[in-house]
């Protein structure tokens, strides 16, 4: 990306047939799209983009990103023959930078997981080893990528959906600061958790195309006014002096010396370019409390984000005698079974008799987490730990122990800049048992900048080609 | 036994803006259906609310003419609730912070001013159109996401007439704020009453009914009267009135019951994560307060200072707010508030009545209109006169020309009319033996001689004047 | 807490779908560590603290302009339903 100056049609052309057949070549191994889309439309009016940033570039979109006239399932049967009547407003943003869109990619039911075993469409698998996971609920983009299918796939990012992927299938997962890129047109999770973002395979496009993707919306009440820096000019390798507080609650909860053999080395590589390193310990206490606490806000609020789902005016329909049973057939054979548990549980969590004990503490939990961090977080630049306490799961893995600490909080840190709404990424620091593991950092709000500027040294010192060549 | 009567009214008003509260779609009427939509209306997946800056605007207004505190920092929240014309699954309402609080209205019953309260008045959206046939339903969309304002009062009303009273009120000043067609038929207004009797002395309310699908202030005052007989029969019974929503049918002119209230719906409100708060800067909330529309009582007070008129005719006038411009821009051109006003309110009332008319409708503008009471209060034409001609007037032909083809243009120039008494007087000696003798009526004769050789044009007060001041001379 | 088959039928019931038996008991089962997490989220003192709502709390000013931009066809309207009949979608009979 970023090199079009010296591309001819020619070239770019091959580039975007020989990813779609790659994309098609690997759809049996990895199972990563949804939908293949017919490029040529978007071949016609290309010369028009000339200029633009990503001029030529094939990339795919998650499937809960609209595009008119181009089925977008959010991997739900409820979904899986509607065609949009508009375009999500980054769709736009993308045609006019000159990107071609090849394929809409799997993820979990409505976003609503963090494996990807959930799709309508069946498991993702990881590039890496397909009997493990993709890690979701972006893993079909996530896959892809990891693959080397696309240099850049959209991904949302909920609670780690972006993030937690891409260090599974090493690559570069960024989710900007929330508001930084237009959510008009995504189909929800959350809507106070959810963000728009991206993978890409190095550090450099990922600035690439926040520069495209990012912006003001009017279409989007919570999107920013914040001026969209240059990023690609922050990447100087220079992180002299850069305080960096590593969250030691994530890092004493991993049992695999493995992964944490690897961050090590990374952390070290860092302060030889010159970063202040510190270890810090937020609240114990919160830290437990960010899954319930997540799980609580995001599915309170897709209860009612869903609820347009109904089979009467788009959508699968269920005929029935009555419009009432129209709904509930609909619904009850449209979503999967762990989507109407959730929503169970978020009706729960709404109810009258039960919001202040069960939401609304969510939402106060939430804010003092938040402000847990930023006291941390006011003396540092930026935040920094392992992005997973191992390396993908197996698809069959049911060993899980969802109450142990290192579940709770070491594999679910992530979710905290789904709650302060600040930038993070996550990038490959390195391979365990053979499998990709990454390394997350976040920073302060808006700093996208300096954010991808470390995550860009971090690449530097670590050559992951090399890493790959050698596993 | 007679009981307390105790009603609250609860009136959701479209308001005229352009497009929906939350998208940028046209508000439409009897357009064709869901054509005036966009994805936001439809509630697609991955759409989100933008709010529009003209209902805050009205809304606001709204909050000023009804003395309501405006809150500064607008806040929505959603009610969730599944129905097939409310496409998103819930309604983008504002439950926990309306923009407007603690209001009152003056209403006006029998003579004697009375305060109604307003507890509150928040911004909503509607739902979609549905027409029900007889084993299917047609939805339109057109109707959802249309801008509304919920205006609650306080129990504060004690009959029929009062409810009536207050909903005409609000209906007047918010058609005289521009803001809403108020229309109870086409359902741009729509009423809901809560109702309950109590005796005289209990200190604890009654029990609550709900009456919905009032289309019309009469067929609110039936429903009211029918329905505090209907309670006090049973109170007088001692049987229980149950909590529930009744419609007013219209052909029976009686209440019935909708649907009995299981417990409270609970519609799990909580505040609009798509939404941030919204703080109104306070200039242009100032601004807004400050150049509201003259309203209705105000313009009555105004049409008695500056026209003259009686408490009556300008209550007629204001009350009909395009009667009212109407009057007033034909007082741009005319002089005499009062007769303008009586020509309007009993003439042109009656005429356009008379032939299926209405003020927007008609072709006479104010020009002409105000030609024609200038020629009659500078005696130019009779009243007569003007009545034969007023059809063709309110037709939109020019009362000048009129005037002018019919040859009615009244003779009021004093000289000109004396010279023709002179030549009558002169012409009718018998007359003037007659009015010597003591006879009156030939005082009547000669005028009516001298209004015939005038070709009826002659002024008639003025040859009646001059006609007796000239007989003395003989 | 507790969640019954009842309840948890109530609650499905409110979201406009229904749950297999299998499906109840699944949840009945996993209830019992959700409740575990959801006791971590309630032992936490939160008296005195306001709920959260959005990841920023600045104000903002902007309001939408009240002018028409974006109006779709009847026919994309109508194009994802499933029963249409002169130009509205069609249901069977909705009881009001």
């Amino acid at each position: 990306m970023g090199e079009n100056v010296m591309l001819n049609e020619e070239i770019v052309l091959k580039r975007i047939s020989d990813a779609y057949n790659f994309a098609k070549n690997v759809q049996e191994e990895l199972n990563a799209m949804v939908t293949f889309v017919d490029y040529n439309d978007q071949l016609e009016n290309m010369n028009m983009h000339k200029s633009g940033k990503m001029f030529g570039v094939p990339i795919v979109l998650k499937d809960n990103v609209n595009t008119k006239g181009i089925k977008t399932t959010a991997s739900s049967k409820m979904l899986e023959n509607y065609v949009p009547i508009y375009d999500a407003t980054i769709v736009t943003k993308l045609k006019d930078a000159g990107a071609i869109i090849i394929g809409k990619s799997s993820m979990d039911e409505l976003a609503m997981g963090g494996t990807n075993l959930t799709a309508a469409t069946g498991s993702v698998k990881n590039p890496y080893d397909t009997n493990r996971m993709s890690g979701g609920s972006s893993g079909g983009s996530a896959s892809l990528v990891g693959k080397g299918v696309v240099s850049m796939a959209i991904g949302s990012d909920t609670g780690d959906s972006i993030r937690k992927p891409a260090a599974f299938c090493g690559c570069v997962g960024l989710k900007p600061t929330y508001g930084r890129i237009s959510r008009y047109g995504i189909i929800p999770y959350s809507s106070s958790l959810d963000h728009v973002g991206c993978f890409t395979s190095n550090v450099k496009d990922a600035a690439i195309a926040l520069e495209v993707l990012a912006g003001r919306d009017d279409l989007d009440m919570t999107s920013s006014y914040e001026p969209v820096d240059n990023y690609s000019e922050f990447l100087s390798g220079d992180i002299k002096g850069k305080k960096i507080a590593i969250l030691k609650n994530v890092t004493d909860n991993i049992s695999n010396v493995d992964v944490l053999k690897c961050f090590n080395e990374s952390i070290e590589k860092l302060k030889q370019q010159g970063a202040i390193v510190e270890e810090v310990i937020l609240n114990e206490k919160l830290m437990l409390a960010i899954l319930p606490t997540y799980y609580l806000i995001a599915n309170c609020e897709a209860t009612a984000n869903h609820a347009n789902l109904n089979g009467i005016c788009y959508g699968n329909q269920v005929e029935s005698q009555t419009s009432e049973q129209i709904m509930i057939k609909s619904r009850t054979n449209g979503f999967g079974p762990l989507i109407r548990k959730r929503f169970v549980i978020g009706s729960y969590g709404l109810f009258v008799e039960n919001q202040e004990k069960l939401f609304k503490q969510a939402q106060k939990v939430r804010r003092l987490i938040v402000e847990e961090y930023d006291k941390v977080l006011k003396d540092f630049d930026f935040v920094c730990a392992p992005a997973s306490a191992s390396i993908a799961p197996l698809l069959d893995d049911k060993h899980l122990d969802q109450l142990s600490d290192e579940y709770l909080v070491a594999e679910n840190h992530m979710i905290i800049s789904n709650f302060t709404g600040y930038p993070s990424i996550s990038v490959p620091m390195g391979f365990v048992d053979k499998m990709p593991v990454g390394i997350n950092f976040t920073a302060h709000k808006f700093d996208e900048g300096n954010l991808l500027n470390l995550a860009y040294t971090h690449e530097l010192c670590n050559d992951f080609k090399a890493m790959k060549a050698g596993n | 036994m007679a009981y307390k009567v105790v009603i609250g009214i609860e009136i959701h008003c479209e308001l005229k803006t352009k497009t929906k509260m939350f998208s940028s779609a046209p508000l439409s009427f009897a357009q064709t259906p869901n054509s005036c939509v966009n994805e936001v209306d439809l509630a697609h997946p991955g759409t989100l609310p933008c709010v529009n800056k003209n209902a805050i605007k009205y809304a606001i207004m709204a909050c000023s003419a009804f003395n309501l505190e405006i809150d500064t920092l607008v806040k929505f929240d959603r009610k969730n609730y599944f129905y097939t014309d409310l496409p998103k699954g819930y309604q983008i309402t504002q439950q926990f912070h309306p923009i407007g609080r603690n209001g009152f209205i003056d209403i006006n019953v029998d003579g004697n001013s009375k305060r109604i309260n307003i507890e509150r008045l928040h911004m909503e959206e509607d739902t979609a159109k549905q027409f029900h046939f007889n084993d299917e339903t047609l939805i339109d969309y057109n109707r959802a996401g249309t801008p509304l304002v919920e205006i609650v009062s306080d129990p504060d009303m004690t009959s029929g007439v009062e409810a009536v009273a207050y909903i005409s009120k609000i209906q007047e000043i918010l058609l005289y704020l521009g803001v809403s067609d108020v229309k109870m038929e086409q359902g741009s207004m729509r009423c809901d009453i809560n109702i309950s009797l109590m005796k005289q002395d209990a200190e604890k309310l009654g029990t609550k009914v709900e009456i919905k699908n009032l289309n019309s202030l009469s067929n609110v005052l039936k429903a009211v009267e029918f329905e505090i007989s209907r309670q006090s029969d049973m109170l007088d019974n001692a049987e229980l009135i149950v909590q529930e929503t009744r419609r007013f049918d219209e052909t029976t002119k009686s209440t019935v019951s909708m649907r009995k209230k299981e417990g409270n719906v609970d519609y799990k409100y909580f505040p609009e994560p798509n939404i941030f708060p919204i703080r109104l800067p306070l200039d242009w909330v100032n601004e807004i307060v400050n150049n509201l529309p003259e309203l209705p009582d105000a313009r009555r007070v105004r049409y008695h200072d500056v026209y003259a008129l009686e408490e009556y005719d300008a209550n007629v006038l204001v009350s009909n707010k395009l009667l009212a411009d109407f009057y007033e821009l034909v007082m741009q051109d005319c002089d005499d508030g009062k007769i303008c006003a009586n020509w309007i309110i009993s003439e042109l009332i009656a005429q356009l009545s008379k032939t299926n008319q209405s003020i927007a409708t008609m072709k006479c503008d104010s020009k002409n209109f105000a030609n024609l009471i200038n020629m009659i209060t500078k005696k130019e034409i009779s009243g007569k006169q003007a009545k034969q001609i007023f059809a063709q007037v309110v037709d939109g032909e020019n009362c000048i020309e009129l005037v002018k083809s019919s040859g009615m243009k009244q003779i009021s120039d004093e000289g000109a009319i004396l010279q023709i008494v002179i030549d009558v007087l002169n012409d009718n000696p018998q007359s003037i033996e007659d009015f010597k003798n003591g006879k009156d009526r030939a005082i009547g004769f000669l005028v009516g001689q001298v209004m015939k050789r005038s070709k009826g044009q002659a002024n008639p007060s003025m040859a009646n004047q001059l006609v007796s001041a000239q007989i003395k001379n003989y | 807490m507790s969640l019954n088959k009842e309840y948890i039928n109530v609650l499905a019931k409110d979201l406009m779908f229904e749950l297999s038996e299998d499906e109840v008991n699944d949840i009945i089962d996993e209830f019992d560590v959700l409740s575990q997490q959801l006791e971590l989220l309630q032992s936490i003192d939160t008296s005195g603290v306001l709920e959260m709502i959005y990841p920023f709390e600045e104000e903002t000013t902007f309001l939408r302009e009240d002018e028409v931009v974006n109006v779709i066809s009847q026919k994309d309207a109508i194009s994802n339903a499933f029963k249409v009949k002169s130009g509205h979608i069609l249901v069977p009979k909705v009881v009001k």
